[in-house]
């Protein structure tokens, strides 16, 4: 089949490789209908998270039709239609039972890699480098998907590929974030980030009720769709001191939850910005948190800053203090999917959620190189770039 | 030449290997897990322990155990507690000798793979794993050995 492959750093090749195959019983075999290029690839394209092979396989936002079934598996079946969460997670240890997907137990094969690193090992993710279990990724015409009662979702009929191709990780995780960041009715929440993540955790805090919700970014075409699109409020970082402004719309409180979805290349401007890109090629410190930084020192006293953007090791000049004696409860994850992809699917049959305007760009495979080269360089208005692995 | 490059791309596959075992026992701010502050002796007889979330009775005990710890035989000691919280059943074993880093690796992958037979029925497989061209490149082969180490290596 053929496949899109990192290569290098910020290299992507289109190359014919084997199929996949199951390989245990609870797989299913998916021919790829949709794919996307995700924020957090970038990391991986630019060499960021040193646990990539060259010829691995990118990709871990996809739906498919199920082609082949594993002798375990009780749900799906050929020709099913699903989308598929972007974490392996087996349903049945502590961790799946408390609904906490993304922490299975089960779901990563190399967990002496982080194990060694974060003291614990965190599930597995299609694409994601050998540090998160070494999975072929979904920019392919095919993909084994293990655990596929568990993260394959089947798409109601009303719902187009277009759609639900988002419920695979950028609207759960957008969803994670203001759910699990505490959004009630009436609350404000700020968002840092207007790529697809972000876009759609403000879209998830209006629809659990929040009253006022601002997504803060620097990018004209994206915050444009945010006001279009998703209904929101935007703060321009690059015109606007964010601070300032979140105070004066806040009655001085600053927002009640504020999420961070941007992650470990976040641009700043001015000396905070070059104070990271410095560290940070220095290998002082790995990844860049102004983002982070930022919605920490906005945050309302009491409140919560979640973290959805990815994160790989450490970073340096972490407000602390400000968490500390503001009462900040500060949490963070990757994606706990299937927690949330069921209802997501019944509001985008409904229509409350849509996502078609992400696929700014949808092109064939063969064009994966283009297509990350326009996502990476932002260029074109480009907010995702989907392939059509199959046509 | 080949000979020579061929050499160079083992070593570096055992070097992988090798550094991801000596990662999890270096004590770098904020990296690492391990007890470097005990002696081999003591680090040695640690116990090395899994969460499965099942009943005590579901482990077995001796030749009833899950496979790949019944397989490690009369060497092992193995301690079964519920575990707090309804989080399970503490799964915990040791070798009743001296073991080597060998052993070590075999009991934390033993112990890894029983709690997978017991909580999903079978232990989970990625190899062989579709991907492209790898080019025979020192780094790579480090990453090879560092993933092929990874099922024994980490912090049990």
């Amino acid at each position: 089949m053929r496949a899109a492959t990192w290569t290098g750093v910020n290299e992507v090749s289109v190359e014919t490789v084997p199929d996949p195959q199951i390989l245990n019983e609870h797989d299913v075999i998916l021919r790829v209908r949709r794919t996307t290029t995700c924020g957090s690839d970038l990391h991986l394209l630019g060499g960021y998270i040193p646990f990539m092979r060259a010829g691995d396989v990118l990709g871990h936002e996809f739906l498919g039709e199920v082609v082949e079934v594993g002798r375990g598996v009780r749900e799906r079946k050929v020709g099913d239609r699903v989308v598929v969460n972007s974490f392996v997670a087996c349903g049945t240890c502590w961790y799946c039972r408390q609904e906490l997907y993304s922490l299975c137990d089960n779901g990563n094969p190399d967990p002496g890699i982080t194990e060694a690193l974060w003291g614990q090992s965190p599930g597995g993710c299609f694409g994601y480098s050998h540090a998160m279990g070494g999975w072929a990724g979904s920019h392919a015409e095919y993909i084994r998907v293990p655990y596929a009662d568990v993260g394959a979702f089947v798409v109601p009929d009303g719902v187009s590929d277009e759609r639900a191709l988002f419920a695979s990780d950028a609207v759960s995780t957008g969803w994670m974030g203001a759910d699990m960041g505490g959004t009630r009715p009436g609350d404000t929440v700020a968002v840092w980030g207007a790529g697809g993540v972000g876009q759609m955790a403000a879209r998830a805090a209006m629809l659990l009720g929040a009253e006022k919700v601002f997504v803060v970014d620097r990018l004209p075409e994206r915050l444009a769709q945010v006001r279009t699109h998703v209904g929101a409020e935007t703060i321009d970082y690059s015109q606007t001191d964010v601070l300032a402004e979140l105070r004066e719309q806040t009655g001085g409180r600053g927002p009640d939850v504020c999420i961070e979805a941007v992650g470990m290349e976040a641009h700043s401007p001015g000396v905070h910005g070059v104070y990271d890109q410095v560290k940070q090629q220095l290998r002082l410190q790995t990844d860049r948190p102004s983002a982070v930084r930022e919605a920490i020192l906005a945050c309302r006293k009491g409140g919560t800053v979640f973290v959805l953007g990815v994160f790989g090791g450490m970073v340096d000049k972490y407000p602390l203090g400000a968490a500390m004696n503001k009462g900040l409860t500060v949490r963070g994850a990757q994606v706990h999917g299937q927690r949330y992809t069921p209802r997501i699917l019944e509001r985008m049959a409904r229509g409350e959620l849509t996502t078609e305007h992400l696929a700014t760009h949808t092109m064939s495979l063969e064009e994966a190189p283009r297509g990350y080269r326009m996502f990476k360089d932002k260029t074109d208005g480009c907010v995702r770039a989907v392939f059509t692995p199959n046509g | 030449m080949p000979k020579i490059l061929d050499s160079l791309r083992g070593a570096a596959t055992e070097a992988g290997g090798a550094l991801l075992g000596r990662l999890q026992h270096a004590r770098l701010p904020g990296v690492g897990q391990s007890s470097v502050t005990d002696d081999p002796d003591t680090a040695a007889r640690r116990w090395r322990a899994v969460t499965v979330l099942c009943s005590p009775e579901r482990i077995g005990t001796g030749a009833d155990l899950p496979a790949p710890l019944a397989a490690l035989g009369d060497r092992l000691e193995v301690r079964i507690t519920p575990a707090p919280g309804d989080k399970g059943t503490e799964l915990a074993a040791r070798f009743r000798d001296r073991p080597s880093d060998d052993d070590l690796g075999r009991l934390r992958a033993a112990l890894r793979e029983a709690k997978q037979l017991i909580e999903v029925g079978e232990v989970l497989r990625v190899d062989p794993v579709p991907h492209g061209v790898r080019e025979p490149t020192p780094q790579g082969a480090a990453l090879e050995g560092m993933t092929a180490a990874a099922g024994k290596e980490g912090v049990l």
